[in-house]
């Protein structure tokens, strides 16, 4: 217990500071009401997102704005990982491996748009963050390679060889990355329950269950869009699907796949949560929009995991994941709006889209 | 001064046509504290509606602020000036305010764009670095184009007259020219740019009769100037987007004066809709109601006759008949009346919470317990000087906003409570024997190594902690006959007698303290007789019982269902133990808490000795000019660190131990809407 205490005591309190500096709903709705994107930018200056408007009174490239927003955001998490020791710092690290891995599709895909699909990405290619996470990418040489030897080639020395190897002979007979996308999320998943493992049995507990609900949200977006979209085959979905949910496993996967309808699915994916069903059954909607709204249902029932978290126990690793998972919804929540703004799109629309 | 401002509430009644320039001179008089005449239920509430406003308040604010966003970009913030008269206000075309801002808004847009397309030519020669970094041979690179996926090289000789003409047109897209060698009239050149603009390059290397070379050359040393002329180039177009960036913050400050204009027309009309907002109507009425401090009556009712030639009904209301005329509490706003020097005093108690009406406002006591604690825990002649000029740079030259502006003032009132201080105990720059102390030498009482004076009336650092104990018992008790005070204006006779801060609770605090004393003058070895003893703390302890019985009956009266069963009686007895406890180990804590007042104190005198003896160290025992420096740095890190000590441990006491004896809190602000406030 003492070392529990002794632990997480620091973390928890600067953590927990930074919580209540996350932006407030009625700060989104001032950005949202906001009347441009220069409006928007200058609201921001009084918050800890000022580096944002400073980039773009500098030189009004948004996506600049955007890439110093992802450097950020592994800025405060490679901060986090600062302030821990032992195995919470190794689980830290475990977590940034979701921003590697995030940096590595990008390229991948911008590769692929290139060499496969013959597209020019050259104004693409600056956004690419290129400082190392864990492992030095080689991303110009990835996205410059001739055929996949060449990324392979940029990916040599890195775990993620391995992963895109494997997957090659996929990603040609697909003529997609699908395959490949969906296996470094595994890798990413894999790898943060390995981290999870060297935890003590509380936090190990705490841990599990969390990742396992992201996992499930994950796949239950996942396998709605593999059954009503892709037409894919209950044996494709369960090998693309990310293993070690909380509650969805393979059987869950397979007794959705015998529905037929988007709203079926998900009811037979969502059964204990009667709650969200409920939810979900009262909107009646085209496919689209209930997609929309399975999405934002699926991030209330995360909040909602994250919220019993900062109510529980504080000195356990809850209080980093809740924050990790929090500050990610912020940041994601700031680019829609952010980049909503330089497009013009009406406040309600922007709502509607968060 | 002592007390909150005496509050009337008034209800006015004019006729409808009298709307809008009463508005106004309401709103210049800037006395009235708003209240909705629906929210007090005085009945009159089923009679009127709302008066229907004819613009939007919240789109006037939103307005408001966009102008204020502008504003911000040239690190302006607009502000209702000192001279401002209401007679400034003017109708707002909020359509075209908006389409104003908009224009502006297009303007600066415009240079966004540009900044951006510059950024993107920036981007592109990074890009080009990042590329021929990957190169290990740049020559093989020029051999075998085809290698790189991006760029385009290209090696040949030029007409050297033409180089500059050439090099420009280049220029128009993401591109580097290096000149290599000079041979005769034509210069070698090695030319990169970016695969998908060789059309456009073939097309100037046609017309500049540029030849390409087949036979490359060593370019082994030719990747370093590649980065400079990037650098240089991208220097440049940084430079250019610097520019455009000041020209855009040009634009909002030729509009300046007018987005100033707009912002204070804004405001003004923001301030007379929101007045208006507060008023009901009849068919041909108007009705409000509000606060005033009873000494602004006559100015209120000169006001409202002035405008409306004596065709007024006007309701004036003490709080206390107002409560027996609705039989429900009321919330009167309070006002605090100190003196503008005061001002960061009462900030402090502000912070801490709104005094409740009719009771004692603490702002002087709190200034001058403050600054006693301070000097005790912080006396330095030389270190209170560095303060007290921070606070007046501070304070003078200082751009800060309201609350810092306080906490500077602060500091100079905190620097001349250290440097009464250190006057009282001989202190300059910790260093002893510069002044002679007009108290005692705290610094004796520490160092073993200064001599204490045989006529010190401070002999040990016993006697001090017992000191700052009577200081803090006068503090405790001080704070109960204030809460006395608060008590008796409030009429809570019952608490007045029984509750833990009242006459009962003083008794037993007094009884206790007289105990102690007695004990320890008596080495610790006799307490006073049984019958002394008794009246002194057993009486009052018996008492204390009647709070749980008073709270119940309170709580029966408000809940006439609380039943009274036979186990009440033991209810009342538990909750009496409890009492005795809480009262026991809080006043023991409460008074223990002054010790650091002297911890402090020793805690300053402690450090300053550390770095007197490490900066003579430095110099074997001498001052030299590293020991000098060191010295001064200790005295800079003690003024911040214990300087901050000392100001949140004297707030802490203040908060904490007095204000718990006596501060009724949770009041509300009196906050009239006028020109330069809300």
């Amino acid at each position: 217990m003492a070392s529990a205490v002794r632990k997480y005591s620091f973390i928890n309190a600067k953590l927990r500071t930074r919580l209540s500096k996350l932006l407030t709903e009625e700060f989104f709705d001032t950005l949202i009401r906001s009347h441009s994107i220069i409006d928007a930018m200058q609201i921001l200056k009084s918050t800890s997102y000022a580096s944002l408007e400073a980039i773009y009174s500098q030189t009004g490239d948004m996506k600049g704005a955007e890439l110093e927003l992802f450097k950020e955001e592994i800025a405060v998490f490679g901060d986090v990982e600062r302030y821990v020791t032992g195995e919470t710092r190794g689980f830290c690290r475990a977590l940034t491996t979701f921003y590697e891995v995030e940096n590595l599709k990008r390229a991948v895909r911008l590769w692929f748009d290139r060499a496969v699909r013959g597209r020019d990405i050259e104004d693409s290619l600056p956004y690419l963050y290129r400082t190392v996470i864990h492992y030095d990418l080689r991303l110009d040489q990835l996205v410059a390679a001739r055929d996949g030897a060449g990324v392979l080639e940029a990916l040599a020395g890195t775990p993620y060889a391995d992963v895109f190897e494997e997957q090659l002979p996929e990603i040609q007979r697909m003529n997609s990355l699908f395959a490949f996308e969906m296996a470094l999320d595994r890798y990413y998943y894999a790898e943060l329950l390995g981290a999870v493992d060297r935890l003590d049995a509380r936090d190990a507990r705490i841990a599990r269950r969390l990742i396992g609900v992201e996992i499930d949200l994950l796949n239950i977006n996942w396998v709605i869009r593999f059954k009503s979209f892709y037409n894919l085959s209950l044996s494709d979905a369960q090998r693309y699907a990310v293993p070690f949910g909380f509650e969805i496993d393979r059987e869950a996967i397979a007794r959705a796949y015998d529905k037929d309808r988007v709203g079926e699915v998900f009811e037979s994916l969502m059964k204990k949560h009667e709650g969200v069903v409920a939810m979900f059954k009262e909107q009646a909607a085209d496919t689209n929009a209930r997609l929309v709204l399975i999405e934002r249902i699926l991030e209330y029932a995360l909040m909602q995991e994250v919220r019993k978290l900062l109510i529980g126990y504080p000195f356990s690793i809850g209080i980093i994941l809740a924050y990790f998972i929090l500050k990610k919804t912020e940041l994601r929540k700031m680019m829609t709006i952010l980049n909503a703004k330089l497009y013009g799109v009406r406040p309600e629309e922007i709502k509607s889209r968060l | 001064m002592m007390f909150t401002t005496r509050m009337k509430y008034l209800v006015a009644v004019v006729l409808s046509r009298h709307v809008d320039e009463l508005t106004k001179e309401l709103l210049s008089l800037g006395l009235l504290h708003f209240v909705k005449i629906q929210d007090l239920q005085t009945g009159l509430e089923t009679r009127v509606s709302a008066l229907p406003l004819d613009v939007s308040g919240t789109r006037l604010s939103e307005i408001r602020k966009r102008i204020e966003s502008f504003l911000s970009v040239i690190g302006t913030s607009p502000a209702i000036q000192n001279d401002v008269v209401v007679e400034r206000l003017r109708p707002v075309d909020l359509e075209a305010a908006e389409k104003y801002l908009d224009d502006v808004a297009g303007r600066i847009e415009g240079f966004r764009e540009r900044q951006k397309m510059i950024q993107q030519e920036i981007l592109k020669l990074e890009g080009i670095r990042r590329q021929v970094d990957l190169f290990g041979d740049l020559g093989a690179g020029i051999r075998n184009d085809s290698q790189s996926a991006f760029l385009h090289f290209t090696f040949g000789l030029l007409d050297a007259a033409r180089f500059d003409e050439f090099s420009a047109e280049m220029n128009t897209f993401p591109s580097v020219v290096l000149p290599l060698k000079e041979e005769g009239d034509s210069v070698s050149l090695l030319v990169i740019g970016m695969k998908r603009d060789e059309q456009q390059m073939r097309t100037i290397f046609s017309k500049y009769k540029l030849t390409e070379e087949e036979l490359i050359p060593d370019l082994s040393d030719v990747k370093g100037g590649v980065a400079v002329t990037i650098d240089r180039k991208i220097a440049a177009l940084t430079e250019e987007q610097k520019s455009l960036n000041a020209q855009s913050q040009a634009v909002i400050s030729g509009e300046r004066d007018r987005l100033n204009d707009l912002w204070e027309n804004l405001r003004l009309n923001e301030l007379y809709y929101r007045i208006q907002s507060y008023f009901s109507r009849t068919a041909r009425t108007v009705l409000f109601s509000g606060w005033v401090p009873a000494s602004r009556r006559e100015a209120i009712e000169q006001g409202i006759r002035r405008i409306t030639n004596g065709s007024y009904y006007l309701e004036w209301h003490d709080p206390e008949g107002l409560q027996k005329e609705i039989h429900r509490p009321v919330s009167v706003p309070v006002k605090l009346a100190n003196p503008k020097i005061l001002s960061p005093f009462q900030m402090l108690v502000t912070n801490f919470s709104i005094p409740r009406y009719k009771t004692i406002d603490p702002t002087p006591i709190v200034a001058v317990l403050y600054l006693i604690m301070f000097g005790l825990m912080f006396g330095d002649v030389g270190q209170g000087f560095v303060i007290l000029i921070t606070g007046i740079l501070g304070a003078l030259f200082g751009r800060f906003k309201k609350g810092m502006r306080e906490i500077m003032k602060l500091l100079i009132f905190c620097g001349g409570a250290a440097i009464a201080g250190g006057f009282a105990f001989g202190s300059f720059f910790g260093l002893p024997g510069v002044i002679p102390p007009l108290w005692f030498q705290f610094e004796s009482l520490v160092n073993p190594e200064v001599p204490l004076p045989a006529a010190s009336p401070v002999k040990s650092i016993i006697q001090m902690l017992v000191i700052t104990l009577y200081f803090g018992i006068g503090v405790i008790i001080m704070g109960l006959i204030l809460n006395w005070i608060n008590l008796i204006r409030t009429r809570q006779w019952l608490k007045l007698v029984f509750d833990r801060t009242g006459l009962v609770g003083g008794w037993l605090y007094a009884g206790g303290v007289y105990t102690v004393y007695f004990f320890a003058t008596h080495d610790f070895k006799q307490l006073p007789g049984g019958m002394l003893l008794f009246a002194a703390l057993g009486l009052p302890a018996l008492l204390l019982i009647g709070k749980p019985i008073e709270e119940f009956f309170a709580h029966r009266k408000e809940h006439p269902a609380t039943p009274f069963t036979p186990l009440t009686p033991l209810r009342f007895f538990f909750e009496w133990l409890l009492e005795l406890l809480e009262f026991f180990t809080g006043y023991l804590s409460n008074t223990l808490s002054f010790m650091r007042v002297a911890g402090l104190g020793i805690a300053h005198v402690a450090l300053m000795i550390a770095f007197t003896k490490i900066a003579l160290m430095v110099g074997n025992n001498e001052w030299s000019v590293v020991g000098i420096l060191i010295y001064a740095v200790g005295n800079l890190f003690v003024v911040a660190l214990e300087g901050l000590s000392a100001g949140i441990q004297s707030l802490r006491l203040n908060y904490y131990e007095f204000f718990s004896k006596y501060f009724q809190g949770a009041g509300e602000a009196y906050s009239p809407v006028s020109l330069k406030g809300t």
